[in-house]
C-alpha cells in the first residue's frame, strides 16, 4: 500500500491529555513519536489503530539532564541525533551516545526519538512485509496469524528485538518511567523487556515511557557498543553488543556489563558477566574469554532475518564481547 | 474520513488545505500543493528521495503526517533555489557531476544543506555519514561527496 | 573540415532543472480528472484460475471498471521469439506477484479497498521455484509449450575445445554461483495513459525504450502500433529495468479507453521488485586451458540462467553470457553451452552488462587461479592473451577499436600492481580482472533492414537548432551527448541546441536506449544530419561569399575561414540563405549498422555481435578480516575505452556508477525468495545497495581508442565497467587471504567458509543444477 490508512490523529497538548487518550483508547490507540516505525508499520498493516496520539505537541518531553552529580536522565521524545551529538553524555556516559551514533543516519536520527528506539516494534523477514505478502504466506503468529514460520509450533513469537539503545542502557543499570492515569511507575529497564515478540514490554496499553534515567553512579564507566550489519548505516543490528565498565587506577574491571541486542526477541543483560570480571585485571584474556563465550551462549538468534545464518550472529556475538573488553581495558573512554 | 484543516509554512508562505488524519506530508506536497519536486521514492524511509528540510533539519516526508509537524517550517527542493537562482550546492551538484537520473538529487540537496547547516565544513567521512540516508543509484556517491565538500569551500582533489 | 574533438566536460543540459526539482517524472504528472489503477497480485507462484468474480469491485461507489487477464488476452514480449505474456494473468499465474486483476477508481484506497473484494479460485500446481527443480520437472511445466522448463537452450563450439585443452599445460576448473539482483532504480515505475478517441492513445511512462513500449502495448491491444503515442518522461534510472512494456503500461492504456478518463498507475516499492526484470541467477561451470606462458588454449563454459516466468529478454541474456567469451582475449577455441530456464518466479531482464557478469567473473577468476598455478603475474596472463584491433573473433565478433591494453597497463601503474601485488601484510590484496560490453548490438531486436537509429535536426530562421531523437534521455547524458556531436558540427554551443527525445509521435524512429547504444549509433544519425546542414550551411555561405564552400568552417557561432579566424557570416544570415524560401532547414541521418559486423551464421549468432566493443580494467583493493569474514573494499582504480570521451564528466560519471553497481553486487545485493515463492526482501531496506558511508573512492582513467566508426571516435561508457570489478574484488580476496570466492555476494559467511574449506582440503561448495543433456540440440557453426 503506497498510502495510509486511515485512522484519527490526535494532538494532545499536555501529557495528563495524551495519556487521558490512552486510557480512552487503550488498544484501539498508538502513540506516534518520531514516527520512523510506526508509519512504515501501518502501510503494511502491522498496525491497525483507529486512533493515533501524537506527541507533537506535547512540551517538556525532550529535555536531556546530564551531569555527574545527578545522573543522566532523558525524555522519551528526545531525538536521537540530540542524544547522539549530546557532549555531556558523551563524555560521561558514553556507551550511550556510541549506541545512537549507529542508528540509521542523521534525518533517521533526527526523527526518531528514546522512546521511540527503545520501544521499537520486534522484527522478523515473516512479519515486516506488506499485507498482500503476509496474507499471501498465510499470515504469522505475531499478527493476523496463527503459526510462526521462524518456529513452527512455537507460541512465541521470535521476532528480533533490534534496537540499539537498549543495549547501551541496559549495561549502565538505567531505569524507566511510565505513566498513566493510574500514575507513575519506575521500571528497572532489564525489566521492561519481555522475551517474546508478541507482548515485547512490561507497558500497558494506556502507558506511556516518559523518561529513562541512569544513575550518577555509573557516570564515567567506559563503553562500548558493537554493531553488526551490512552497510556502514541505515541497517538495523543483526546483532549488537554494549558494554560498560569501570578500569580502576590498578587496571581492573569493576561494575563490568554487557548486555546484547537483536539476537532474540528481547535486548538482555548478560548475566554472570558482571561477576566474572569483577576485579580481575582489564588484560585477563582467559577472563575476558570466558565473558565472551558467554555473551554468544547466551544470544540466541533465530532466522527472523535472510540475511545473516544464526550461527554467524553468535559467533559475532562472542567477538564483539571480546573486543569490547579488551578495548575498554586499553584506553578510554 | 477524517479530515481537517491544516495550516503550514512551506518554502515561507502560508498554505492551507482540508486533509485527511493519515495523509503523509509527502503526499500532502505532491497531491495537494503540487510540488512535485519531493520524490516518492519506497514507501518506507529507506530511500531518501522524498526528504525535505524541516525548520532547516532534514526530515522523510513519506514517514511523516502532514498533521504530524504543527507549526514547523516547510522547505521542499522548490524553496530551496530554482534556475536561475540556483544554491551554491546546486551549483556545486552540476560542476562536480553530482546528479544523473537525478531523482535523488532534491532529497540529496537539502539533506546535504541540512548537513553543511550543522557541519559547515565536513570531512569527506562526514558527508558519507551525513547522507546516509539518502540512496543514490547512478552515481556511485564520489562526486556527490565532492559536491558538497565544495559548496562548503574544501580544495579540489587532485588524485 | 577536422574532426578533432577538444574534450570539455558539459553539465547535462536539464541539470538545473534536475537539481531543483523541476524535471517532470511521470508520477509528477497531472491530468485533470484522472483516475488511478491498482493490480491484484497472485499470492500463489503457480496455479491454475479457477475463476474470477469481480461483481463486488465493481460495485464499489468510485470503482470506473475492473479487468482481468480475458480482456487483454493478446501476448506479448519484447522478442520476436518470447511472446508468452499477457498484462494480467489467462488461465493461469506463474509467479508470486503476478498481476491477475486491475482496478481503476477515483482514489488508490478506493481501488485498494475494491482490489479486496475481488475472489479468485486457484487450483494450486507444481511451483518450480530453482533452476534445479525446474529441469527436473516433467509436469506443471511453466509454459506447456517448453519441455523441461526450457526456454532456450545453445550449443556453441568454435575451434576444438578438447583439443585445446588437451594442449594446456594447466588446466583450472571451477563453478560459480551469482543470485538474482536487481537494477532498483531510484524512481518506481509508472504510467500515465489516456485514450484520445478514434483509436488513439497517449501513454506517458518511465521508460527506456518508447518504441518497445509502442509495440507491445499494441500487440496486447491489438490495435496498430501508430495507435499508440508514447512519451518518455524524465525517467529516474533504468539500468535495463524499464526496456519492456509492462502490465501498467497495457493496463492503464485498456482501462483508459473503457472508463475515457486518464489511468495512471503507480508502482510501490514493493511492486517494482516483483515486477523485476532484473538479472537471473546464473551458475556456471567453466574450464580453461593455458600454456606455459600463459596464452589461454580454449574455455569450456556452461550457463544455466534461472529467469524467472517468461522470456523477456532472456534468450538474448543466454546468448550475451556465451558470445562474450570472446572480443577481450584471443581465443581460438571456446565451447559454449548455455540453458535459460523457466521458473515461478518473475521474469529476469537486461540488467547494465546484459548478460556478462557472471561468466566474465568465472573467466577472469579462473585466470587468476590459473596464474597461480602457472607462477605468474596475473597482469602478464592477461598480456598474453591479448587480441588486436580490427580482428575477428573464432565466434564471429568482429573487434575494432581495442584499447583494453592500455587500460590493463594504466591501472597497474596507478595502483603500483607491480610492486605492491602479492607484498601487502596478510589480509590486504590487490586483484585485477578485465571486462568489455558492446557499444551497441548490431542486430536488432526487431527484424528488417531499417535504420537502427534516426535522427533529425531542424534549424528555423532564428537559428535555434532543435534535435529529434527517439532515443531516451535516462539520466546517462544521452540528449547531451547528442547536442555535443551536433553542435560539434555545427559550429556551436551544447546549450544552443534543444534536444527532444523519445516522444513516438515526435521523433524519428530509434531502438532506444539499452545495450550501450545511444552514443555510437543514435550519435551517429546525428552527426549525419549535422553534417549534411553543416554542408547546406556552407554551400549558401560560400555562394554568398563568392568562396568555396570547402574553405569554409562552422565554428563559435559564425561561418569562418577557419576555427580561430574572423567572422564571415552569422550563423544565423548563412541559417536563412540556405532555408531560401522554405523558411526552415531540415535534414535527417541515420545509422545502420555495416554487415560485416553483424556476425556469423548459426543459430543464436545475432546476439553478441556489437558494432564496437569497449573495455575496462580494473584493480581492487581490499582489507579482508579473516576471523570475521568482513571484506572491506579500499579503492578502486578503472581504466575505461570508450573510444572518446566526448563529455569526459560524464563518462567518468558513468563509469563510476557502474564499478559501483558491480560492488553492489558483489558484496550485498541478492533477492531472496521464501519456500512457496515470495520475494523476501522487496524494499530498500533489505534489498541492501551501498550507501555513501562504505563506498570506496573509484578513480576513473579515460583510455581513447578512437574507434573507426564511432562518432568522432566515441564508444560506450555505461555498462562495459561493470563485470571487470566483482572478479578484479575476489583476485584481490585472494591476494589478501588466499582464497577464492566463486559465489556472490561475498557475505562473511561466504568468507569464512571459503576459509574453512581451504583448511580442510576439498571443496563442499553447494551443487549446481545439471542439465539433461538432449543430443541432437547441438548446433555447431
Amino acid at each position: 500500500m503506497i498510502g495510509l490508512p486511515s485512522f484519527r490523529l490526535h494532538r494532545p497538548t499536555s501529557i495528563e491529555e495524551a495519556v487521558g487518550l490512552l486510557a480512552e483508547h487503550r488498544d484501539d490507540a498508538k502513540l506516534l513519536a518520531g514516527g520512523t516505525d510506526l508509519l512504515v508499520n501501518l502501510r503494511h498493516g502491522l498496525a491497525t489503530p483507529s486512533h493515533i496520539v501524537s506527541l507533537a505537541e506535547v512540551p517538556g518531553l525532550d529535555r536531556i539532564d546530564c551531569s555527574p552529580e545527578h545522573g543522566l536522565t532523558i525524555g522519551a521524545l528526545s531525538t536521537l541525533e540530540s542524544l547522539a551529538t549530546h557532549p555531556g553524555v558523551e563524555e560521561s556516559f558514553p556507551v550511550v551516545v556510541r549506541a545512537a551514533r549507529t542508528i540509521s543516519g542523521p534525518t533517521l536520527r533526527a526523527m526518531g526519538t528514546v522512546g521511540g528506539n527503545l520501544c521499537l516494534d520486534t522484527r522478523c523477514h515473516w512479519y515486516n512485509q506488506s499485507f498482500f505478502w503476509r496474507q499471501a504466506c498465510g499470515f504469522c503468529l505475531k499478527k493476523d496469524g496463527t503459526a510462526c514460520h521462524v518456529a513452527p509450533g512455537s507460541s512465541l513469537c521470535w521476532a528480533a528485538y533490534s534496537g540499539d539503545l537498549a543495549p547501551a542502557f541496559l549495561v549502565l543499570g538505567a531505569e524507566i518511567k511510565l505513566l498513566s492515569v493510574r500514575g507513575e511507575r519506575r521500571v528497572p529497564l532489564d525489566r521492561f523487556f519481555l522475551d517474546d515478540g508478541l507482548r515485547k514490554f512490561d507497558m500497558a496499553s494506556d502507558e506511556l515511557l516518559t523518561q529513562v534515567c541512569v544513575s550518577a553512579t555509573r557516570a564515567h564507566l567506559r563503553g562500548v557498543y558493537s554493531k553488526l550489519r551490512i552497510r556502514g548505516a541505515l541497517d538495523y543490528p543483526l546483532a549488537g553488543v554494549a558494554a560498560a565498565a569501570r578500569i580502576a587506577g590498578g587496571g581492573t574491571f569493576h561494575e563490568a556489563a554487557l548486555a546484547l541486542t537483536a539476537v532474540g526477541p528481547r535486548p538482555f543483560l548478560v548475566e554472570g558477566a558482571t561477576e566474572i570480571l569483577e576485579g580481575l585485571r582489564a588484560n585477563d584474556e582467559d577472563a575476558i574469554e570466558r565473558v565472551a563465550h558467554l555473551a554468544r551462549r547466551l544470544s540466541n538468534p533465530m532466522n527472523t532475518t535472510w540475511a545473516m545464518q544464526p550461527a554467524y550472529r553468535r559467533l559475532r556475538v562472542g567477538l564483539f564481547a571480546r573486543d569490547a573488553l579488551r578495548e575498554m581495558g586499553e584506553r578510554g573512554p | 474520513m477524517q479530515k481537517e484543516a491544516l495550516r503550514l509554512r512551506v518554502n515561507g508562505s502560508l498554505r492551507e488545505a482540508l486533509v485527511p488524519h493519515h495523509r503523509s506530508l509527502l503526499d500532502f506536497l505532491r497531491d495537494d500543493l503540487e510540488l512535485t519536486g519531493t520524490k516518492r521514492g519506497c514507501d518506507d524511509g529507506s530511500c531518501g528521495a522524498c526528504t525535505v528540510l524541516l525548520d532547516g533539519c532534514s526530515r522523510l516526508s513519506c514517514i511523516t503526517l502532514a498533521h504530524g509537524v504543527p507549526g514547523r517550517s516547510v522547505t521542499t527542493i522548490e524553496g530551496a533555489g530554482q534556475p536561475g537562482r540556483l544554491s551554491d550546492l546546486q551549483l556545486a551538484f552540476i560542476s562536480e557531476g553530482g546528479l544523473q537520473c537525478g531523482f535523488c538529487t532534491p532529497g540529496m540537496v537539502l539533506a546535504a544543506g541540512a548537513l553543511l547547516q550543522r557541519i559547515p565544513h565536513p570531512s569527506e567521512e562526514q558527508v558519507r555519514e551525513g547522507l546516509s540516508n539518502n540512496s543514490c543509484r547512478c552515481t556511485g556517491y564520489g562526486r556527490i561527496v565532492q559536491a558538497v565538500r565544495r559548496a562548503a569551500g574544501a580544495p579540489e582533489e587532485t588524485p | 573540415m577536422t574532426d578533432h574533438w577538444t574534450a570539455r566536460s558539459e553539465p547535462l543540459l536539464d541539470a538545473e532543472e534536475r537539481v531543483s526539482g523541476r524535471k517532470l517524472y511521470v508520477d509528477d504528472l497531472r491530468l485533470p480528472d484522472t483516475l488511478v489503477a491498482r493490480f491484484l497480485r497472485s499470492p500463489n507462484a503457480h496455479a491454475r484460475i479457477v475463476s474470477i468474480d469481480v461483481s463486488r469491485a465493481l460495485a464499489t461507489p468510485g470503482v470506473k471498471s475492473v479487468i482481468t487477464g480475458l480482456d487483454a488476452p493478446r501476448r506479448y514480449g519484447v522478442l520476436p521469439v518470447g511472446h508468452d505474456e499477457t498484462a494480467l494473468a489467462v488461465d493461469k499465474v506463474r509467479y508470486a506477484g503476478q498481476e491477475v486483476a486491475c482496478v481503476a477508481a477515483e482514489t488508490e484506497e478506493i481501488a485498494e479497498d475494491a482490489l479486496r473484494k475481488i475472489v479468485i479460485q486457484y487450483e494450486l500446481l507444481t511451483a518450480h521455484l530453482s533452476a534445479h527443480s525446474a529441469m527436473a520437472a516433467t509436469h506443471h511445466l511453466v509454459h506447456d509449450d517448453k519441455p523441461g522448463n526450457i526456454e532456450k537452450e545453445y550449443h556453441h563450439s568454435f575451434g576444438d575445445s578438447v583439443r585445446g585443452l588437451a594442449e594446456a599445460d594447466v588446466v583450472v576448473a571451477d563453478t560459480f554461483y551469482h543470485p538474482r539482483v536487481s537494477q532498483a532504480a531510484t524512481e518506481p515505475h509508472g504510467t500515465l495513459a489516456r485514450f484520445d478517441g478514434a483509436d488513439h492513445w497517449t501513454i506517458w511512462t518511465s521508460t527506456q525504450t518508447p518504441r518497445h513500449v509502442q509495440r507491445g502495448v499494441a500487440l496486447a491491444l491489438d490495435v496498430p502500433a501508430e495507435s499508440i503515442r508514447v512519451i518518455p518522461c524524465a525517467v529516474g534510472g533504468g539500468f535495463g529495468g524499464k526496456s519492456e512494456t509492462f502490465p501498467q503500461d497495457v493496463s492503464a492504456a485498456l482501462l483508459s479507453r473503457i472508463t475515457g478518463a486518464p489511468v495512471r498507475i503507480r508502482l510501490s516499492r514493493e511492486e517494482v521488485f516483483t515486477l523485476h526484470r532484473g538479472r537471473p541467477e546464473n551458475y556456471v561451470r567453466m574450464r580453461l586451458g593455458l600454456r606455459r606462458d600463459g596464452k589461454v588454449t580454449a574455455v569450456e563454459c556452461e550457463v544455466i540462467q534461472d529467469g524467472g516466468a517468461f522470456c523477456g529478454y532472456g534468450v538474448a541474456t543466454i546468448l550475451y553470457s556465451g558470445a562474450l567469451l570472446g572480443a577481450i582475449y584471443d581465443i581460438d577455441n571456446i565451447r559454449y553451452d548455455g540453458y535459460r530456464v523457466l521458473t515461478n518466479k518473475p521474469a529476469c531482464g537486461p540488467m547494465r552488462g546484459h548478460g556478462t557478469i557472471a561468466t566474465r567473473h568465472a573467466f577472469e577468476a579462473l585466470l587468476d587461479q590459473a596464474a597461480v598455478a602457472l607462477d605468474l603475474d596475473p597482469l602478464d596472463v592477461r598480456r598474453a592473451n591479448l587480441l588486436k584491433p580490427n580482428s575477428r573473433t573464432v565466434n564471429d565478433l568482429r573487434v575494432t577499436s581495442y584499447g583494453y591494453p592500455e587500460c590493463l597497463e594504466r591501472v597497474a601503474e596507478a595502483s603500483s600492481w607491480k610492486a605492491r601485488r602479492g607484498r601487502m601484510p596478510r589480509g590486504r590484496g590487490l586483484g585485477m580482472a578485465g571486462s568489455h560490453y558492446v557499444s551497441g548490438a548490431a542486430n536488432s531486436i526487431v527484424r528488417g533492414s531499417s535504420p537502427h537509429s534516426t535522427v533529425v535536426i531542424e534549424i528555423d530562421p532564428s537559428g535555434r537548432v532543435t534535435l529529434l531523437t527517439g532515443a531516451a534521455e535516462i539520466g546517462q547524458g544521452s540528449d547531451t551527448v547528442l547536442a555535443l556531436v551536433a553542435a560539434r558540427r555545427l559550429g556551436l554551443e551544447a546549450s544552443a541546441i534543444r534536444v527532444i527525445s523519445g516522444d513516438t509521435a515526435l521523433t524519428p524512429p530509434d531502438l532506444g536506449s539499452y545495450s550501450s547504444r545511444v552514443t555510437f549509433m543514435t550519435g551517429n544519425a546525428a552527426l549525419e544530419a549535422a553534417t549534411r546542414l553543416a554542408a547546406r550551411l556552407k554551400q549558401a555561405a560560400g555562394k554568398r561569399l563568392g568562396l568555396p564552400p570547402d574553405a569554409l568552417v562552422l565554428a563559435g557561432g559564425a561561418v569562418r575561414s577557419a576555427p580561430g579566424g574572423p567572422m564571415l557570416l552569422a550563423f544565423q544570415d548563412a541559417v536563412r540563405m540556405a532555408a531560401g524560401g522554405e523558411g526552415q532547414l531540415i535534414e535527417k541521418g541515420s545509422y545502420l549498422p555495416p554487415g560485416e559486423a553483424q556476425g556469423g551464421r548459426f543459430p543464436g549468432s545475432g546476439v553478441g555481435p556489437g558494432v564496437a566493443y569497449s573495455y575496462s580494467a580494473q584493480v581492487v583493493e581490499v582489507q579482508v578480516n579473516e576471523e570475521t569474514g568482513e571484506v572491506r573494499v579500499e579503492r578502486v582504480w578503472a581504466a575505461h575505452d570508450c573510444g572518446k570521451a566526448l563529455n569526459p564528466q560524464a563518462v567518468m560519471g558513468q563509469v563510476e556508477g557502474s564499478v559501483w553497481m558491480g560492488l553492489g553486487q558483489a558484496l550485498s545485493e541478492e533477492l531472496h525468495y521464501s519456500p512457496q515463492g515470495l520475494l523476501l526482501n522487496g524494499g530498500l531496506l533489505e534489498y541492501r545497495i551501498p550507501g555513501a558511508v562504505e563506498s570506496p573512492p573509484v578513480e576513473v582513467f579515460i583510455v581513447e581508442s578512437h574507434d573507426p566508426e564511432g562518432p568522432f571516435g566515441a564508444k560506450e561508457a555505461g555498462e562495459g565497467s561493470v563485470a571487470a570489478v566483482i572478479p578484479a574484488l575476489t583476485n584481490a580476496i585472494h591476494d589478501a587471504i588466499g582464497v577464492w570466492i566463486t559465489e556472490l555476494p561475498i557475505t562473511p559467511e561466504r568468507v569464512l567458509a571459503a576459509i574453512q574449506r581451504q583448511g580442510h582440503g576439498s571443496g563442499a561448495k553447494p551443487a549446481l543444477p545439471r542439465p539433461r543433456r538432449r543430443e541432437n540440440a547441438s548446433a555447431r557453426p
